[in-house]
């Protein structure tokens, strides 16, 4: 009677075995596949897969803040541009930096505009922290248009460094820390857990004992921090920046498309969302000559995800169909006027 | 800096030129009161931010031009025309709207908001596309030449400007508090599970409510339109003063936008005589940034609890 049974118990452990072999062989062809790109790719999909790296990980830093932590920026271009524009500066040759230890530089300023900015505006409602964002970053814009060590409108040069390898690299290994570091602190972690019972209840979290605006706080900093080292990565790739291209509103734009397209508060949501628009992205630029289309047609799509597909590209997986079907039979109170 | 002239007495100059600075502003933030008293009461109503509140402004400028370039009428003689033009799209638009803020989403507020962010995109990216990045400009052969009062030289167009806001903003204001569907909006306003429960159809208050604000603020583009250039791209900065204008006001305070639309028109006036143009944002930004420190609920104290 047992040896039925162990025999059974042997093939699902055999077939077990099987699956996790095949799952840790596709991981390591895929790994060597990432990392040998320079050397078969050519230099046209080296740079659109470093873009891609780099959207992947923007995504990423937006969702921090708009999908665990439930408050939308629309200012998430001003780190992106703080770091490069910290990468920027002290790259200049009277100044000389090692562009390595211009990173830290922008992350630091970036963290401490987040957490000033984040300080009074995420005790309030999500709309107050949105507005707020967006008009910190419009100022930031002018600001950098105006004075003049940042070289104004004309903006700045830093010395050339043309390997696409290095860039391809810089930004794989940014984001890919920047995947393991997120990861953990917000899906392994307590601190993952109060940031999202403060999102999902504000006062039930506050009554738990969770000091729900500094890690609000905690969550906006680290979303701040990870866009400043891309935006110093970036600068010193296109090697010449200016207030629109680093600042502007399209940078942030891509960011809240991308995180929402491929799943708001998801893990991989972002990479996915980034993966695919920036794709589409330079797809509109080779037919078209300009993006403008491409605006038109992310505005659309955010619409339909938002009425069709809320939980984004994640969700159309079996796994998270699975999932979606188990959550549909929890009931969950219906709230009416939601204090967000 | 603000220009630096002997310590002493200003010369008459001086004075007449800020009187002019302080006139021109006032009219200016007489449209964005206009702008904004819609935005707010859709804000309070529907519980959404409008993102798309300054591609609003935007398309009802180049109706506007529109008006003028292909079907060669006098844009101000259409008004009535164009505010019946977005008051269509806004109830079409509404009930989407709607729909996704009272949903079982996990955060409804949240997609309520990426929905009309996904709106305005769309909006300002097809307009780039249909006519790119040149400014136009509304022309109308209603208001020309300037106005000459105490020494002070108005241009005709800002005063037409100003007195279309006030009649409009008047009328939205009889509407609102001396009708009975306006008493249902202002309840809506304020709470809508007990004005549900008083028998106001909440659904139908806020779709009307989001198409006369879309009527409203196309409107003010038309005229917003012929007072300064616009191109595709200006919708984000008017959404910005018109959140501006909101949280000075206060969440739900109409007195409080009426006082924070001039206060901005003057504010933006005279950063841009005194200090220049180009810092006109870090100001607004100052300011906002002060407010929600200071004081969430508005300049006035009137807002809701934010």
């Amino acid at each position: 009677m047992s040896a039925p049974e162990g025999a059974a118990g042997r093939a699902v452990l055999d077939r077990l075995s099987t699956s996790l072999a095949l799952k840790a062989l596709l991981a390591v062809a895929a790994a060597i596949v990432v990392l040998t790109v320079p050397a078969w790719a050519g230099d046209y999909w080296t740079r659109i897969l470093t873009g891609v790296c780099m959207w992947a990980g923007l995504a990423l830093a937006w969702n921090i803040i708009g999908g665990y932590a439930g408050y939308i920026s629309f200012g998430h271009a001003a780190f992106f541009g703080i770091g490069a524009y910290a990468t920027a500066l002290l790259m200049q040759p009277e100044r000389h930096w090692s562009f390595f230890l211009t990173l830290p530089v922008g992350a630091a300023a970036a963290a401490a505009v987040a957490a000033v900015v984040g300080w009074p505006t995420l005790k309030l409602r999500g709309a107050y922290f949105a507005i707020a964002t967006w008009a910190m970053a419009e100022a930031l814009l002018q600001l950098a248009t105006v004075v003049d060590f940042t070289g104004g409108s004309s903006g700045l040069t830093i010395p050339v460094f043309a390997s696409s390898a290095f860039f391809y690299y810089a930004m794989l290994l940014a984001a890919v820390l920047s995947y393991a570091i997120s990861y953990l602190l917000l899906e392994r972690s307590r601190f993952g857990y109060k940031v999202k019972a403060a999102r999902d209840d504000e006062a039930t979290a506050r009554s738990m004992g969770i000091d729900t605006t500094r890690v609000k706080i905690q969550a906006f900093v680290l979303s701040a921090v990870i866009p400043a080292v891309f935006g110093g990565i970036n600068a010193y790739w296109i090697t010449f920046i200016n207030p629109r291209s680093v600042l502007g509103a399209e940078v942030t734009d891509q960011m809240v498309v991308m995180a929402l397209v491929g799943g708001l508060g998801h893990a991989w949501g972002p990479a996915l969302g980034a993966a695919a628009l920036y794709g589409v992205n330079r797809q509109f630029l080779a037919w078209f000559g300009d993006t403008t289309s491409y605006i038109a047609m992310v505005g659309v799509l955010v619409a339909l995800v938002v009425l069709f597909l809320p939980d984004g590209l994640v969700s159309l997986s079996p796994r998270a169909r699975r999932m979606r079907l188990v959550r549909r039979l929890i009931p969950r109170p219906r709230s009416g006027t939601g204090r967000r | 800096m603000p220009p630096s002239g002997d310590a002493g007495d200003p010369a008459p100059a001086d004075v007449s030129l800020f009187f002019q600075t302080l006139v021109n502003g006032l009219l200016v933030g007489g449209l964005y009161v206009t702008i904004s008293i819609g935005f707010s009461l859709a804000f309070g109503v529907l519980d959404v931010v409008d993102f798309a509140v300054g591609e609003w402004v935007m398309l009802g400028a180049f109706v506007g031009v529109a008006w003028h370039s292909w079907f060669d009428v006098d844009p101000f003689a259409t008004l009535p025309v164009t505010f019946v033009v977005f008051a269509g799209a806004g109830l079409l638009l509404a009930p989407l709207i709607y729909r996704v803020r009272t949903s079982r989403y996990v955060r409804p507020a949240l997609m309520a908001l990426a929905f009309t962010f996904g709106i305005a995109t769309f909006a300002r990216g097809a307009m780039l596309t249909a006519v790119g990045f040149d400014p136009r400009t509304v022309q109308t052969g209603f208001a020309e030449g300037t106005l000459s009062v105490a020494g002070l030289e108005i241009p005709w167009l800002r005063v037409a400007g100003f007195g279309f806001a006030v009649a409009a903003t008047g009328l939205f204001l009889v509407f609102l508090y001396f009708t009975r569907t306006g008493l249902a909006v202002r309840a809506t306003a304020q709470d809508k599970e007990n004005a549900g429960l008083m028998g106001v159809d909440v659904k139908r208050i806020s779709t009307l409510v989001y198409a006369l604000y879309a009527g409203l603020t196309g409107m003010a583009g038309v005229l917003i339109g012929s007072i300064y250039a616009v191109t595709a791209q200006i919708g984000p900065q008017y959404a910005l003063l018109a959140f501006f204008v909101v949280v000075l006001a206060g969440l739900g305070s109409v007195l409080g936008v009426l006082v924070a639309g001039l206060l901005l028109g003057v504010l933006q006036a005279l950063v841009t005589v005194y200090v220049g143009a180009s810092y006109t944002l870090g100001v607004v930004f100052a300011v906002l940034f002060l407010t929600l420190i200071v004081s969430p609920r508005g300049i006035l104290r009137r807002g809701m609890a934010a």
